[in-house]
């Protein structure tokens, strides 16, 4: 940086440097706010890291992977069913989500690039994507926890799926669109019909790009609260193969817990914390690593 | 059957000679295309003979691109692009809305300038094509496999890795995987697109070897924006310019005895 | 096309094997990618039409008056929604004063000044950020920051402020227990720096190096540099990143809910508990029944319109530029 601003970097060669210290001032000032900025948010994340291996290691214990949610004034117990709650919520999520989110970034990328109809729906995703998810709870309770009279594991899939959704939706169509045209040409000149072009050499050449998207959705809803709040609830009971109730999960254990006025609740909650944050902090750092072939292509 | 080089307008011809009775497998018949309101193809007329590589010269822009695009329709995959006229493939129109694309592309190859190999295996890029349209057992499936990758002059490079990506293969060797692909197929008329300009010279040597060779079992069309390449291989040459076929002839002809003041121009180097 | 294939078997041998791919397949195909793709059509439509259907009733109840209320009472059934919609707004946009500048200084430091070494660990430190859980954030600020913030900030300011006009209304706390609207902006704004900060990235990135290096090579200063030649061009995309930062802000729920104190009061001072639009559905939703939960669903309604003008804002001015 220093080489390409000579004029602070190396002592003025006149005897009055043209640079007025009024100039070089802000740019110090400047130069120095960007660099604390920085600094904050590295600081912040090493806080929050710190805090969660703090507090989190002290609970980890085997008791955690076997022993279900303790009730209200037990001891001890774990978090085994809200790990494995969680790993069916978003699983059912991510299981709905990719199937609809592939496809319809497909019809995006490969069919939509003239229609009118695609403009729309791209930029409804785009909004889908930033919207509040706690709305997208009140949508899926309405529509399926009040007429079922009961909070569900569905529901909460579901919710989850619809937040997914338009991450996978919006990175399929942005890889597909990397795809060099040729390449489907050439399909097409081999007498291939459209569907097969797409599922055999499009998807393929995109492939790394659309897996990145869904583990990067699957980082997105591992932690989602809010829309499960409403939806799939908690349940202190171990998990049952019915989806048809209320049930376990951590992040709304989470939530219960740390808010608790129980010191064993408490800890359980700060170790379900460091699991989740590890978990979709790992996701994150493999989508990255996965991505980067696609991008230097 | 090859002539010894004449050099005429400075330019070396020693392709075979034109075999102007050969039956005619594409008649364009007042041809126009046009990319939305743009009119790229004026009043093209012309034929292709059987088993003869016929080139297509001309400056960039000058439609010979365009006009290749149109004996497969690859142009269709773009809703703005649409062409008018009659272009009879062994006489059936094949610009007739009722026409199969995917069969007429499977009948008429092309390859491109820039070589396409699919994200997949050696093998499974030959047998791409040939999956489509046949169902065959494995054994045969392996046999038409390296009898194409041998059309191709891939085989004796590529046997021990079937399996490998075709990404992996250097830019030459991928041009004669797209073009072993093609082949598979058993099409009746291949298209070139320029195939030799995103190639170093030996590889354009082998893949000129490859067209002469094909054109004893196929029907060619070339693009080329290079005159010698199209004195060498060629025994039909059409001069394009401004979307219009300025001249169309026997290679050897045009070449030597050009009719028109701009295919002489053209082919002189004073402009294009 | 039969014509063709009969025309054409006439003068090549075609193999008796051969056969076309089938047409049902692609029809299907298509039909399965459109459909998804409508669906999410419907999605956004179900989400509005939800809310608006739950909602209707407390909206037809109260009328204009529900949003100027400042009643929630649960035992007199009287609610309104003044009290939630201030909060947000109020901790919404101290989250983009304090996290706006923050997420530029990142941008410019990261395109501008940072070593070429560092760029790829340190934005990828700030692209982790975003990807740490709300409900973390909500941990992170009622246990660690909280108390610090009561103990270094709140008591000393409001020990200052107090008995001063104005001021001393607005940064006086009356119970220092560290949570409170300000509390939540400054955690909002953390949560939106990240976001802000990598979109503002990809914008300066995006400006050709020519223009950068011919306002170096006229002598400006980096500071120069950056307000009048960097700034000016991303400016559009900026606001836009701005915009889409804040429509996060309105609609974060958990982190909010930990530390705004979840009180229904309206407060002069940005020290003192408040709530959200988003805080109050999570914290009262599932105890809610009849009115209550008509008028948590208008407020779901009044979040849905404020979140939505706010995000198609910056959706237009952050619209992607494709290349053809």
């Amino acid at each position: 940086m220093d080489a390409a601003n000579p004029m602070t970097a190396a002592p003025p060669l006149a005897q009055r440097s043209r640079v007025r210290p009024s100039r070089r001032t802000a740019d110090r000032v400047l130069r120095t706010a960007c660099l604390l900025a920085t600094l904050l948010g590295a600081v912040v994340l090493g806080s929050i890291l710190l805090m969660l291996i703090v507090e989190g290691l002290r609970g980890l214990s085997p008791a955690l992977f076997t022993h279900p949610t303790p009730g209200p004034g037990s001891e001890g117990g774990g978090i085994a069913n809200a790990i494995l709650g969680s790993l069916v919520l978003t699983t059912i999520g991510i299981v709905v989500a990719t199937p609809i989110g592939v496809m319809a970034g497909t019809f995006l990328a490969e069919y939509g690039r003239t229609s009118k109809l695609a403009d729309v729906i791209r930029f409804l995703n785009d909004i889908l994507l930033s919207a509040p998810s706690i709305l997208i709870g009140l949508f899926v309770y309405t529509l399926m926890v009040r007429p079922m009279g009961t909070y569900s594991g569905w529901a909460g899939g579901v919710a989850l799926a619809i937040i997914a959704t338009p991450v996978i939706v919006r990175t399929t169509e942005d890889m597909l669109r990397l795809v060099p045209g040729t390449l489907r040409e050439a399909g097409a000149a081999l007498g291939a019909p459209a569907s097969i072009v797409i599922r055999s050499v499009t998807w393929r050449a995109a492939s790394a790009g659309i897996v990145t998207g869904v583990i990067l959705a699957l980082a997105r809803i591992a932690g989602e609260t809010a829309p499960l709040l409403f939806t799939a609830l908690n349940n202190n009971s171990w998990f049952n193969a019915n989806l048809m109730g209320g049930i376990a999960n951590l992040p709304v254990m989470i939530y219960q817990f740390a808010l608790s006025p129980y010191p064993n609740w408490q800890q359980l909650a700060w170790a379900g914390a460091l699991l989740i944050t590890v978990t979709i902090l790992a996701l994150s750092v493999i989508a990255r690593v996965v991505i980067k072939p696609q991008r230097a292509r | 059957m090859s002539n010894a080089p004449v050099i005429a307008n400075g330019q070396t011809v020693s392709g075979s000679a034109a075999d102007a009775s050969a039956p005619v497998r594409i008649a364009v018949k007042d041809l126009n295309f046009y990319y939305g309101s743009f009119h790229g193809l004026k009043n093209v007329n012309l034929n292709f003979h059987d088993r003869q590589v016929t080139a297509l010269i001309g400056p960039s822009g000058c439609g010979k691109s365009t006009l290749l695009r149109t004996f497969n329709r690859i142009y269709s995959l773009y809703p703005e692009q649409r062409a008018e006229g009659q272009i009879l493939l062994d006489g059936v129109n094949i610009l007739d809305s009722k026409v199969d694309l995917n069969d007429l592309r499977s009948r008429v190859g092309m390859v491109f300038q820039k070589p396409t190999p699919f994200p997949m295996s050696i093998y499974d890029n030959v047998a791409f094509g040939l999956r489509l349209y046949e169902k065959l057992p494995k054994s045969e499936l392996d046999d038409r496999v390296e009898s194409a990758l041998r059309k191709g002059a891939l085989w004796d490079e590529v046997k021990d890795k079937l399996k490998q990506s075709g990404m992996g293969l250097s830019g030459g060797q991928q041009q004669r995987l797209c073009i072993a692909r093609t082949v598979a197929q058993r099409p009746e008329v291949i298209l070139f697109d320029e195939p030799t300009s995103a190639l170093d010279p030996i590889s354009t040597g082998r893949i000129e070897e490859l067209i002469e060779q094909l054109r004893s079992e196929f029907t060619i069309a070339i693009v080329t924006h290079n005159m010698q390449q199209a004195a060498r291989i060629s025994q039909f040459t059409a001069f394009m310019y401004l979307g219009e076929l300025i001249e169309f002839g026997p290679t050897n002809r045009i070449f030597m005895n050009p009719e028109k003041r701009q295919t002489q121009d053209y082919i002189t180097g004073r402009f294009g | 096309m039969t014509a063709l294939t009969d025309q054409i078997a006439l003068t090549a041998s075609q193999p008796a094997t051969r056969r076309g791919p089938s047409k049902g397949g692609d029809a299907v195909f298509r039909a399965a990618a459109y459909g998804s793709a409508l669906l999410v059509l419907f999605v956004l439509a179900g989400i509005l039409g939800s809310i608006i259907y739950g909602g209707w009733p407390a909206f037809r109840e109260f009328g204009f008056g529900f949003l100027t209320s400042s009643a929630w009472n649960i035992g007199t059934e009287q609610y309104g929604a003044l009290v939630a919609v201030t909060g947000t707004l109020a901790s919404a946009l101290l989250a983009l004063l304090i996290g706006v500048p923050i997420s530029l200084g990142i941008a410019v430091y990261l395109t501008q000044l940072c070593p070429g070494w560092a760029r790829k660990p340190v934005g990828m430190t700030i692209e982790l950020l975003a990807s740490v859980p709300s409900i973390i954030y909500g941990m992170w600020g009622l246990f660690i920051f909280a108390p610090l913030f009561a103990r270094f900030v709140q008591v000393p300011v409001s020990n200052l402020v107090e008995g001063m006009p104005v001021v001393g209304t607005l940064l006086y706390a009356r119970v220092p227990s560290g949570v409170g609207v300000l509390t939540a902006g400054i955690i909002l704004a953390i949560m939106i720096v990240p976001f802000v900060a990598s979109i503002a990235r990809d914008m300066l990135d995006q400006i050709p190096t020519v223009l950068r290096e011919s306002a170096y090579g006229i002598g400006c200063t980096t500071w120069e540099v950056v307000r009048h030649v960097l700034v000016p061009q991303a400016s559009v995309s900026i606001i836009g990143a701005i915009m889409l930062g804040l429509g996060r802000a309105l609609g974060e729920t958990m982190a909010v809910t930990f530390v705004i104190g979840n009180a229904n009061r309206l407060s002069a001072s940005v020290f003192d508990p408040g709530s959200t639009i988003a805080s109050r559905i999570a914290n009262e939703f599932n105890e809610a029944d009849g009115m209550q939960l008509n008028a948590l669903m208008a407020l779901g309604c009044i979040l849905f319109v404020i979140t939505f003008i706010v995000l198609i804002i910056a959706r237009l001015l952050t619209r992607r530029v494709k290349a053809a």
